[in-house]
C-alpha cells in the first residue's frame, strides 16, 4: 500500500545563460534557481493495483518514483510505502520493492546476466530453492532461454531489457516502480514487456506504478492513471473516464467511392484529414447518431468506422492549457553534473 | 575564388579551419570553464617536477650534485614544470574516449579536419593553463634562480620558437599514439610505455646532464629532448655558457623543426591509415 | 545468516565476478604483467642515478632506499588492483545515474562501492615489491626479524587503509562536483613522492610529505619497521592515525549519502 500526502520536492539548479561573459562570470559566481519538481501531490494506491503516471517531460513523474523508492528525500510532505518510510532504506523495505529505469542498466556489462542474478540473489538473501523457482517462472514469462549466458554487451536492447527485468524481480518484490521500461524497444518487445508486467501483477498480486511515454503501455496496462503536470496532480482516476471527460467526441472515418463537396463534410463535423477517398472527421458525442445516420444515407460510402481519438490528443489537450510557454524541459531532473 | 579554378583540397582544409577557428576556440574556452574543476586537477597532475625538485634540492643542499647546485635544480625543475604545462597534450585520451564511445564519427563528419578541432580544444585551454603556471613562474623569477635565466634577446626569440616546436612535436606524437586506438584497443598502454621513455629521454625526470654518458648519447638522437629539455635549457641559460651560444641554439632549433616536420608527416600517415581501417570496420 | 558472514559471502561473489571479467581479457593480463616489470625498472632509474654518486643520502643507503621503493611498488599494486577499479567505476555510475541501483540494494553502499571491481593482475606489482625488498636484504647480507616483518605488514595495512579512506573522501566530493575522476591522476601523481624515504626531503617538503600528505606513513614507516629502525611512538602514531582517518572518512561518507539523496535527481 502506498500513501503519499502533500509531497513537495524542490531542487537547486545551476543556471547559466550562453555567451562568453556569462561563462567567465560563472567561474566566480554561480547562479541558482529553485525548481519545484513536485508541488504538493497526494494519492493512495492499494496492493495489487496497476497505476500509470502520465505527464509531459519534466512533470515530476520520475522524481515521484524516486521519492517512493527512497532514492530522493522529499522536501516536505509524508510518504509511506508498505508501511515503511522509504527514506530510511531499511532492508525489509528494499526487499519488497524494485525500481526499473529504462536505459539505465543494473546488469554487469562485461558478464552474462546470470552473474548479476547471482549477485542480486546474494544481496537480497534469496534462498536457493525460491531463487530457482522464481527464475524458472521469470524465464517462462520473459522467454529468456539462453539470454542469461551471453555477456550483457552482446545482447540487443530488447534482450537486455528482458534480463534487466529478471534481475530486478528475482527477489519477488510486491511493489514495482517502472520508469519508462519500454523506451527504445521495438513494438513486439513492448507488447511482450506489457504482457509480462500484467502476468507478474496477477500472479504475485504486485502493485505496479508505471511511467511511460508510450500511451499504449498505459492504456493496455493501467486502469487507473495519475496525471501530473508541472509538479501538480491534475487527475487521478479511471483512464476511460478521463478520455470521456476530456474529449467528448469521436473520430469518424469514411472511405468514399466518389467525390463529396467539402461543405457537405464540414456540415457533419470538423474535418481532421482528407486523403484520396479517405476522410476523417471529428464529431461531438451527442451528434454521433445523427451524423452516422446522415452519412450512411447520403454519402457514397464504401466503409465507415467510429473510433476514440488517440489518447495522445487528450494528453496534449490536457497539457496545453497554458499558452505556448516552453515547459521546464529536463529542469526538474535537477543537477546532473 | 577565381573562376574556372578550384582551390586545392589542402588549401581548402586550411581555409575551413581558419573560418571555423573563432567558434571552435570560443567553444573550447566555454568547455574549459564548464569543466574547470577537472582542468585544474589535470594541471595539478604534472607534479613529478615538483617532487623531483623537492628531492634534488634536498640532496644538493649538502653539496652540488654533478654540476647542479640547489639553485640550478630549482631553475631547471620550475622551468620543466612550466614548459610541460604549456606543451602537454591529452589527445590520446580524447581519441580513446571517442573511439570507445563511437563518437569519433561525429568528429569526422565536421567540415573541419579533426587535427584542427583537437588542436583548438588544446589551444583554448592555454589561457587557463597559463594562469596555473604563473605562480610557478613568479617563484622562479623571485628566487635566486633568476640570476641564471636567459636574457639574451636572440636566445629569447629562439626560446619562443622552441616552445612552439615543442608543442607541435608533443601534440603530433600524441596524435600518433592516439591513432593506435584506431587499430587496436591499446593506445593507453602504448602511451604508458612511451611516457616511461619520454620521462627519461626528455629530461622530465632528471636533467639530461645527470644521465650516464651512453644514455645521453641516445637522448641526443631522439626527438624527446626537443619536447622539453631543449626549451628548458634555453630558458635557464645553458646556451649562454661558454662552448655553446647563439649558433648552437640556432642549430638545435633547426634540428627541432626538422623533427616537427618528420613527426607531423608520420602522424598524418598513421592517422590516414587508421581512419581507413576505422571506416572499414565501423565504429 | 549473521551480518559478517553475509558480507563475507557478498565479498566472495564480487571477487569471483571480477575474476571472471578479467579472465575474459587475457591479452590485457599479459600486457599488464609486462607493464608491471617495465615500471618496476623505471622506478629504479632516479634511485640509481642518485646512488651512483652518493653512498648515503640523509642517512639512507641504497638497500634501505630500495626497501622504500619496494613498498611503494606493492602499495601501488594494491591501490591499482583493489581500490581504484571499484571507485573509478562508482564515479562513472554517478555520472550515468546507475549509482541509484546501488542504493536500492539492501546492503551497505560503501561496501558495494568498494568491492565492485578488482583487477587481479596487479598482484604482480604486489609480489614484485616483495621481491625488491628481498633483493635489498640480500644486499644487506641479513634477514629481517620476524617481529619486524609483522610490524611492517601492519603498517602497510594502515597505509592501505589511509589510501582507501582518501579515495572514499574523493567519491564523497564527487557527489557534488561530478567528473572528479581526474583526481585519481592527481592522487597518483602525488603518491609518487612516496617513493623516497621521507628523511631525504628537507624543509618545507618534509613538512608537506609528513603532515599535509602523510606519505611518510605509507612507505617510509613500513620500510623502517622491517629494517628494525622504527620507534614505538611512530608505530602508535601511524596505526592510530590510520584508524582515526578511516573512521572520519566513514562518517563523512554517511553524511554524503544522506546529502546525495536529498539533493540529486
Amino acid at each position: 500500500m502506498i500513501r503519499v500526502d502533500e509531497l513537495v520536492k524542490t531542487f537547486r539548479v545551476h543556471r547559466r545563460p550562453p555567451g562568453m561573459r556569462a561563462a567567465l562570470r560563472s567561474i566566480f559566481k554561480r547562479e541558482y534557481e529553485i525548481v519545484r519538481a513536485v508541488g504538493g501531490v497526494s494519492f493512495r494506491i492499494e496492493r495489487g493495483e496497476r497505476v500509470g503516471f502520465l505527464g509531459p517531460n519534466g512533470a515530476g513523474k520520475t522524481t515521484t518514483l524516486k521519492v517512493l523508492s527512497g532514492l530522493l528525500h522529499s522536501t516536505s510532505g509524508s510518504v509511506e510505502v508498505n508501511g515503511f518510510d522509504p527514506r530510511r532504506r531499511e532492508a525489509a523495505f528494499l526487499k519488497g520493492i524494485t525500481l526499473v529505469m529504462g536505459q539505465k542498466n543494473q546488469l554487469i556489462w562485461d558478464l552474462p546476466a546470470a552473474e548479476t542474478y547471482a549477485l542480486n540473489r546474494a544481496l537480497f538473501d534469496v534462498p536457493r530453492a525460491e531463487f530457482d523457482a522464481t527464475m524458472r517462472e521469470l524465464g517462462e514469462l520473459l522467454d529468456l532461454e539462453s539470454l542469461s549466458t551471453k555477456p550483457t554487451r552482446q545482447l540487443s536492447l530488447g534482450e537486455r531489457m528482458k534480463c534487466e527485468l529478471a534481475a530486478a524481480l528475482l527477489h519477488r518484490p510486491t511493489t514495482l516502480f517502472l520508469d519508462e521500461p519500454t523506451i527504445g524497444l521495438d513494438v513486439s518487445m513492448q507488447v511482450a514487456v506489457r504482457e509480462f508486467i500484467r502476468s507478474y501483477n496477477q500472479r504475485y498480486e504486485a502493485t505496479v506504478l508505471l511511467t511511460s511515454h508510450y500511451m499504449q503501455d498505459v492504456t493496455a496496462l493501467c486502469p487507473r492513471v495519475i496525471v501530473i503536470d508541472k509538479g501538480m496532480l491534475i487527475y487521478d482516476g479511471d483512464l476511460r473516464a478521463l478520455i470521456r471527460k476530456m474529449h467528448p467526441s469521436k473520430l469518424v472515418s469514411f472511405t468514399l467511392s466518389g467525390p463529396v463537396a467539402p461543405d457537405q463534410l464540414e456540415r457533419l463535423g470538423e474535418v481532421v484529414s482528407r486523403d484520396s477517398g479517405r476522410v476523417v472527421i471529428r464529431v461531438a458525442q451527442n451528434r454521433l447518431r445523427d451524423v452516422v445516420g446522415h452519412s450512411l444515407a447520403s454519402l457514397p460510402l464504401v466503409d465507415l468506422s467510429v473510433e476514440d481519438p488517440p489518447v495522445e490528443d487528450i494528453m496534449r489537450q490536457l497539457f496545453s492549457h497554458e499558452d505556448g510557454a516552453p515547459g521546464e524541459e529536463g529542469a526538474a531532473s535537477g543537477p546532473s553534473g | 575564388m577565381p573562376s574556372g579554378r578550384t582551390a586545392s583540397p589542402a588549401l581548402e582544409t586550411w581555409r575551413a579551419a581558419l573560418r571555423a577557428a573563432p567558434a571552435m576556440l570560443r567553444i573550447g574556452v566555454a568547455e574549459t570553464v564548464a569543466y574547470r574543476a577537472e582542468f585544474v586537477v589535470w594541471m595539478l597532475t604534472t607534479t613529478l617536477p615538483l617532487i623531483m625538485l623537492g628531492l634534488w634540492t634536498s640532496v644538493a643542499s649538502e653539496a652540488p650534485f654533478a654540476r647542479f647546485s640547489e639553485r640550478e635544480f630549482v631553475a631547471y625543475y620550475l622551468g620543466a614544470l612550466i614548459v610541460r604545462n604549456l606543451t602537454s597534450s591529452w589527445v590520446v585520451w580524447q581519441l580513446n574516449e571517442e573511439i570507445r564511445r563511437g563518437m569519433l564519427s561525429f568528429r569526422l563528419l565536421r567540415p573541419v579536419h579533426p587535427f584542427f578541432t583537437y588542436a583548438a580544444s588544446h589551444i583554448s585551454a592555454v589561457p587557463l593553463r597559463s594562469l596555473v603556471a604563473i605562480p610557478f613562474a613568479l617563484v622562479l623569477l623571485f628566487s635566486s634562480a633568476r640570476e641564471i635565466l636567459v636574457t639574451d634577446p636572440l636566445l629569447l626569440v629562439v626560446l619562443a620558437f622552441s616552445l612552439l616546436g615543442a608543442w607541435l612535436v608533443t601534440f603530433f606524437v600524441m596524435v600518433m599514439i592516439g591513432s593506435v586506438g584506431l587499430f587496436v584497443d591499446k593506445s593507453v598502454a602504448v602511451f604508458d610505455v612511451y611516457f616511461g621513455i619520454f620521462a627519461v629521454m626528455s629530461g622530465y625526470l632528471v636533467p639530461l646532464a645527470l644521465l650516464p654518458g651512453w644514455a645521453r648519447e641516445i637522448a641526443a638522437w631522439l626527438p624527446f629532448r626537443f619536447m622539453l629539455a631543449f626549451p628548458v635549457e634555453l630558458a635557464i641559460g645553458e646556451y649562454s655558457k661558454p662552448g655553446l651560444g647563439a649558433a648552437a641554439a640556432l642549430r638545435d632549433l633547426a634540428i627541432q623543426w626538422g623533427w616537427v616536420v618528420l613527426i607531423i608527416g608520420s602522424a598524418v600517415a598513421v592517422w590516414r591509415a587508421g581512419i581507413r581501417r576505422y571506416e572499414a570496420f565501423g565504429s | 545468516m549473521s551480518s559478517l558472514a553475509r558480507y563475507a559471502r557478498l565479498f566472495g561473489v564480487q571477487v569471483r565476478a571480477s575474476a571472471v571479467t578479467s579472465m575474459q581479457y587475457r591479452v590485457d593480463f599479459m600486457v599488464e604483467g609486462a607493464m608491471s616489470f617495465y615500471w618496476l625498472g623505471w622506478n629504479l632509474v632516479p634511485l640509481l642515478i642518485l646512488y651512483n654518486q652518493r653512498e648515503t643520502v640523509a642517512g639512507w643507503d641504497f638497500p634501505s632506499a630500495l626497501v622504500v621503493i619496494a613498498w611503494f611498488t606493492s602499495l601501488r599494486g594494491l591501490i591499482e588492483g583493489a581500490i581504484n577499479p571499484s571507485l573509478l567505476g562508482v564515479v562513472e555510475k554517478i555520472r550515468t545515474g546507475e549509482f541509484d541501483y546501488l542504493l536500492l540494494k539492501p546492503a551497505d553502499a560503501q561496501f558495494l562501492v568498494s568491492t565492485a571491481r578488482f583487477e587481479p593482475w596487479k598482484v604482480i606489482d604486489i609480489v614484485g615489491g616483495v621481491g625488491l625488498a628481498a633483493i635489498a636484504f640480500v644486499m644487506l647480507g641479513r634477514a629481517p626479524a620476524a617481529s619486524d616483518v609483522a610490524l611492517c605488514a601492519l603498517l602497510l595495512f594502515a597505509a592501505a587503509l589511509v589510501l582507501y579512506s582518501i579515495w572514499i573522501l574523493i567519491i564523497c566530493a564527487s557527489f557534488w562536483v561530478v567528473r572528479l575522476d581526474n583526481l585519481i591522476h592527481l592522487f597518483n601523481a602525488v603518491f609518487d613522492a612516496a617513493r623516497w624515504p621521507v628523511a631525504i626531503f628537507r624543509g618545507i617538503w618534509r613538512i608537506l610529505f609528513t603532515f599535509v600528505i602523510p606519505l611518510a606513513l605509507m612507505t617510509t614507516f613500513p620500510a623502517m619497521a622491517v629494517l628494525g629502525t622504527l620507534d614505538a611512538k611512530s608505530v602508535a602514531f601511524g596505526l592510530g592515525g590510520a584508524l582515526l582517518f578511516a573512521a572520519a572518512s566513514r562518517a563523512i561518507w554517511r553524511r554524503a549519502i544522506r546529502s546525495y539523496t536529498s539533493a540529486s535527481s
